[in-house]
């Protein structure tokens, strides 16, 4: 291989990286709702895609700069996070994990037939922040419109971070996933903490939604599946209840994605993901900030 | 007359991978893999039938065997993880086929045009039945001959000692295995023979279309499998059955009238299926009225 490969590599894996945050929001928001839930939300990241597109229709609506497209689609995150729990969740029975994972399928497909109805179907620009900045460095060029994705990524993190372990409703949190009946008798209301937590990755995923529009440039309802997938992928590499492996394993995943895509092409290249995860659950399926586990 | 045919052709071909999906989940895991299998199945047999000019029930047996192996192969590392885990895992590797399929192509020319399956335009040109002179009638016929006797050997499995492992297994883990159970060998086992009915399913599949290409076995199709026995209920095999014609009769083919409005009460009626009866349409309850109705009838007839 010679310079210029090796340049168009590296320049592809931090393309990559870039756009993995959006990846590391949905871990997240899969990792947060299995935490405190037990239960996993399939319609999570079309509810994140439904939030970007809420906040298009706001936006055609009223008048304003494109970066209010973004507290919009977290707005709207959050409103969706919460219909979902109550459609989806609160009146079903907590014996019945299948039920909730066949609710939760029913609201994917539903969002996205609403996506379809109300565009017919027609994919939807985005706003792109700063997509005409291209900051080169030595041989490299980061794009600007990347750059703003990884930057509101980090940012993201950040505040759930502190959210998570500096806050009391984080400590709720922590408490009710780890144990539901103690947390209970200590006085924490366990519906209270789920609702929060639902509308809190209802906004990561609006954010991350949103990113997604903006790294592209446009909106689709075919891009839920995908993203549910990677989600789903990045959630299980990182560790299941992980939030720091959520994060490396969204930037990994994103990295070795167009990775895998400068090397053999785009139809190629979701193969070479699903055989890391195989790897990860071979090897280590506590993910990968865990000791490797023995086997049971 | 040819649509209700062709309705009842899907209905038993959907009742194969719900059936197979049913399997599994009586061991209480999720396997989001079915669709692969089915994509297994579909392409194994439409290539022996086109390509090597096998008869069809020689294929669909080939294409049961190599599904079970299959499923078999990705059972034993797979089951290593639980739930969440468990669904990602089946996912990916759903996934993974519907891409190799994607990208794996092997023709041969016949005449002036080339068979066999070709990447991303899939494979066309599956013409056994029309080839070999079935009607719509005999298709219907074989296909539902297929689907009884499946259904037949699980009902008789559900009541043998079989059902009973299958079943502790997926109600409690830890109690199964301290009665002497080996888990591994149930799940695994549960997971081969959801592989040969998705197997002979597919091949099924591939012949009554004529022509599958890969995005018909992305995950949608895996989550319609794992949502028929979920929807149906898990007491019986006829809950899945009464969940495909629910499903594919009544929703997508009985709610054409609406137009556009009939996806969005797809997505709508499933949850409020799932609110409503969370254990399933056909669940324990329902069952028991059933059975008290059924005897009832009985004695006043007696009496």
């Amino acid at each position: 291989m010679d310079l210029l490969d090796l340049i168009d590599t590296i320049q592809s894996i931090a393309d990559g990286v870039l756009f993995g945050t959006t990846y590391a929001l949905l871990g997240i928001g899969f990792t947060l709702i299995f935490g405190v839930m037990h239960k996993i939300n399939l319609s999570f990241a079309a509810a994140s895609i439904g939030a970007a597109y809420a906040s298009l229709l706001i936006l055609s609506a009223v008048k304003a700069p494109a970066v209010v497209v973004f507290l919009m689609a977290a707005a709207a995150g959050g409103v969706l996070g919460g219909l979902v729990y109550l459609v989806g969740f609160k009146f079903i029975p907590l014996a019945n994990p299948l039920a909730t994972l066949m609710s939760t399928v029913g609201l994917l497909l539903l969002i996205d037939e609403i996506i379809v109805h109300t565009t017919a179907g027609v994919p939807l620009n985005y706003p792109a922040l700063f997509s005409d900045v291209i900051v080169p460095i030595g041989p490299f060029n980061l794009r600007g419109d990347l750059m703003f994705v990884f930057v509101l990524g980090c940012v993201c993190m950040t505040v759930l971070l502190l959210l998570l372990y500096r806050t009391k409703l984080g400590l709720a949190t922590r408490a009710v996933s780890q144990q539901p009946t103690a947390s209970q008798l200590c006085g924490i209301g366990i519906m209270r903490v789920n609702i929060l937590t639902f509308v809190i990755t209802g906004v990561v995923g609006g954010i991350a939604g949103a990113m997604t529009g903006a790294a592209i440039g446009m909106l689709s309802p075919l891009l839920s599946l995908p993203l549910t997938v990677k989600g789903l992928i990045v959630t299980v590499i990182g560790g299941l209840g992980s939030i720091p492996g959520a994060i490396v394993a969204g930037l990994v995943v994103g990295g070795l994605e167009n990775f895998f895509q400068f090397l053999r092409g785009v139809s190629e290249r979701d193969l070479y993901i699903m055989l890391l995860l195989f790897a990860f659950l071979v090897f280590r399926p506590g993910g990968i900030f865990t000791v490797a586990a023995g086997r049971d | 007359m040819d649509f209700y045919l062709g309705l009842i052709q899907i209905i038993g071909v959907h009742t194969l991978l719900g059936l197979s999906a049913y399997c599994v989940l009586l061991t209480g895991q999720v396997s989001l893999a079915q669709a692969g299998f089915f994509a297994i199945g579909a392409y194994v047999a439409g290539m022996l039938t086109v390509l090597l000019h096998w008869p069809l029930v020689l294929a669909l047996i080939v294409s049961a065997i190599l599904g079970g192996a299959m499923a078999c192969a990705v059972g034993f590392p797979a089951l290593r993880v639980k739930g969440l885990m468990l669904v990602v895992a089946t996912a990916a590797f759903g996934e993974a086929v519907r891409l190799f399929f994607f990208n794996f192509t092997y023709q041969v020319q016949s005449g002036a045009i080339l068979l066999g399956p070709h990447g991303g335009e899939g494979f066309r040109q599956i013409r056994y039945f029309p080839e070999h002179g079935w009607g719509t009638l005999d298709v219907v016929l074989f296909i539902w001959t297929i689907v009884v006797l499946v259904m037949a050997m699980l009902w008789w499995m559900d009541r043998s000692r079989v059902g009973a492992v299958l079943r502790a297994v997926g109600e409690d883990e830890l109690a199964a295995q301290s009665t002497g159970i080996n888990i591994t060998a149930v799940k695994v086992s549960a997971m081969t023979i959801g592989g040969i009915i998705a197997g002979i399913g597919g091949g099924i599949f591939a012949h009554y279309t004529t022509h599958i290409e890969h995005i018909q076995f992305g995950i949608v199709l895996a989550t319609f499998a794992i949502a028929y026995p979920i929807l149906g209920g898990l007491s019986n095999v006829f809950g899945t059955l009464l969940a495909v014609i629910f499903i594919q009769g009544l929703l997508i083919e009985g709610l054409r009238f609406l137009g556009d409005w009939r996806n969005l009460l797809f997505g709508g009626l499933i949850v409020l299926a799932m609110n409503i009866r969370p254990r399933g349409l056909l669940d324990a309850g329902v069952l028991m009225t059933l059975k008290r109705l059924v005897s009832r009838n009985g004695e006043r007839k007696g009496a």
